[in-house]
């Protein structure tokens, strides 16, 4: 079977976060708004995502993997576009920009977590 | 100026990882001396020292106090001699490293940053050399 919905959406959000943020690492010596834009999408999709697995599994969708892990890593997750975004503001450094970076590839990687916790795999 | 630059930047990225690797290897350090201390004891020492010389960089390298520059070169410095002796014993005598520990074979069970770590760190501070330090050395 195919990858979730969510699933392609979060990886996509999370790729063109990545993309943006490590060009701008090379382009800018001050943390990009395109990049800042970028981590704030990641966080716009955790929290639709969050939304949207809270109603589905009050709905009697099972989690096949343990409930308290899948929303440990949800409530992470949402932490680190926000300490991202703290970092630039206090690092107005071209170095920001790869810190930017890092939230969509740490958030992908979570993001799979959360889909074999709750689905038993990706493409499941 | 040049002071403040140390800890901005990619200054501030090391700073991070050097936290990171402070937590991890004493969170797991402690973890394996509590269970399976027996089991690998040489190797789980040697994660013990792991974790506080990473927890002395950690703080060095953040601190602007007078000292800290050379405290950081110290503490990187015996880390890189640290990974790369216990690298060597891991190879050499493997039945001292039954068990993974933070330096063993150079740090593979953490995809080498441990041993690529030091080396930005160094690099890192020898073009961050603190003015007030380098003038003390000269007189």
């Amino acid at each position: 079977m195919l990858a979730s919905g969510f699933f392609i959406a979060g990886a996509v959000v999370c790729a063109v976060s990545v993309i943006v943020a490590v060009v701008a690492t090379f382009a800018r010596d001050y943390p990009d708004d395109i990049a800042i834009l970028g981590v704030a999408a990641v966080e716009l999709f955790l929290i639709v995502y969050g939304v949207a697995a809270g109603i589905r599994q009050a709905g009697g969708d099972p989690v096949s993997g343990e409930l308290w892990e899948f929303w440990g890593y949800l409530l992470t997750a949402l932490l680190i576009p926000v300490l991202a975004f703290w970092w630039a503001v206090t690092d107005k450094t071209r170095w920001s920009n790869l810190v930017l970076a890092a939230v969509g590839a740490t958030v992908f990687v979570m993001l799979f977590r959360m889909e074999q916790i709750w689905h038993g795999g990706v493409l499941a | 100026m040049r002071r403040q630059e140390r800890q901005t930047g990619l200054g501030r990225i090391i700073i991070a990882v050097y936290g990171i690797f402070a937590l991890a290897a004493t969170a797991r350090a402690g973890y394996q001396i509590a269970t399976e201390f027996s089991e690998a004891p040489v190797a789980y020492l040697l994660s013990a020292l792991a974790a506080v010389v990473y927890i002395v960089a950690t703080v060095a390298l953040a601190s602007r106090r007078p000292g800290s520059w050379r405290l950081s070169l110290a503490a990187v410095g015996f880390e890189f001699l640290g990974v790369v002796v216990v690298g060597v014993l891991s190879f050499a005598v493997p039945h001292l490293f039954a068990h993974p520990a933070v330096w063993s074979h150079f740090g593979s069970g953490y995809g080498y940053v441990p041993l690529v770590l030091p080396l930005v760190g160094l690099w890192w501070l020898v073009r961050h050399r603190d003015p007030a330090e380098v003038r003390t050395a000269a007189t």
